[in-house]
């Protein structure tokens, strides 16, 4: 494995150890199931309006730039309290098969968002309120929810190797 | 609580609970699969009650109208209980005890009852007079009231959700 030593460390170090030996890791979990349960739901949102079957009265454009900040913010916090979970058994996540399939597709989507955001939704003036979507705006809504669901299944995985 | 406890021995050694028991046991991964869907109904209520919250408090969505958003979002939320009642009482029959001897077990519902609660009470109000909590100022009050009370709750349903798991591990 990549940096070993690195990730013992992590794992030994005293913030670590207290927060995987107290209330706080439980703590730090539900607010990761709070923070996560938040960025599926503001991001499927957005999906379900590129794929054109919800919220069709608003354009796409206002509908993204009113939710990906809510969706960017319990991002944040739902990696700083990922990391605080990782840290306590850091060796052991880094060799968890669901954990490295969950970095993989969290690779995957942000590949995802960034197309979307430089390629598809430059032009968005020209579908942000046709009722039919482009086929690569719709084709991004659909990988993301994928995704994203991806993601969950692999994270709750997660926990059942440990 | 008795009707718990009525709940818990109607449960334990019944058809069902072998039946959760054996799914549970044997069929590969059904056990995240179901923890995942149950989340997935989780984020369908943030996406629909927590939304219209944020909403109302006037922090989120601010071009969407109100009234609108009530109707088009919060039936996400009538489908979402139903999803998280059949995946999560997966659970309870394979193992009652854990479930209805758990004080926080408790806990998530009893805040989970007023949350569904005051859902209903805004849903219908707007149904029956569109525009309902925008018309007057006492009602934008307590629309706001309203909202913070819904969004602590389900924030509350979610924390306490995730620390049934840990109640023996801390307090035993």
């Amino acid at each position: 494995m990549l940096f070993t030593d690195f990730w013992e460390r992590l794992q030994s170090h005293p913030t670590s150890q207290y927060i995987g030996y107290s209330w706080w890791f439980p703590f730090i979990e539900s607010l990761h199931v709070v923070a996560i349960t938040l960025v599926v739901g503001s991001i499927m949102m957005v999906d379900l309006r590129l794929l054109g079957m919800t919220g069709l009265r608003y354009p796409a454009s206002r509908i993204t730039r009113e939710l990906i900040p809510w969706t960017w913010g319990a991002f944040c916090v739902a990696v700083v309290t990922g990391i605080g979970m990782f840290v306590t058994r850091a060796p052991v996540y880094m060799e968890n098969p669901a954990f490295q399939v969950k970095l993989v597709l969290l690779l995957l989507a942000c590949a995802n968002m960034t197309l979307f955001q430089f390629r598809t939704f430059r032009d968005v003036a020209s579908w942000d309120s046709a009722a039919v979507t482009p086929i690569a705006a719709r084709t991004a809504g659909a990988a993301s929810l994928l995704l994203w669901a991806g993601i969950l299944l692999a994270g709750r995985w997660t926990g059942h190797i440990i | 609580m008795v009707l718990f406890e009525h709940l818990s021995s109607a449960l334990t050694d019944s058809q069902a609970q072998v039946v959760a028991r054996y799914l549970l046991g044997n069929v590969p991964g059904l056990p995240p699969i179901v923890q995942t869907l149950h989340i997935v109904g989780i984020s369908a209520v943030m996406a629909s009650i927590v939304m219209v919250d944020l909403r109302f408090l006037g922090v989120a969505v601010p071009s969407q109208n109100v009234s609108e958003m009530i109707d088009r979002l919060i039936p996400w939320t009538w489908w979402a209980l139903p999803l998280n009642a059949v995946t999560g009482c997966l659970f309870i029959a394979a193992r009652p005890s854990r479930y209805f001897d758990n004080p926080v077990f408790g806990i998530k519902f009893s805040l989970l009852v007023p949350a569904v609660a005051l859902a209903v009470v805004v849903y219908q109000l707007n149904r029956k007079e569109t525009g309902y909590w925008e018309r007057t100022l006492p009602r934008r009050i307590s629309g706001r009231v309203i909202a913070m009370c819904s969004l602590l709750l389900w924030i509350g349903v979610v924390l306490a959700g995730r620390w049934i798991a840990y109640w023996d591990y801390l307090f035993y």
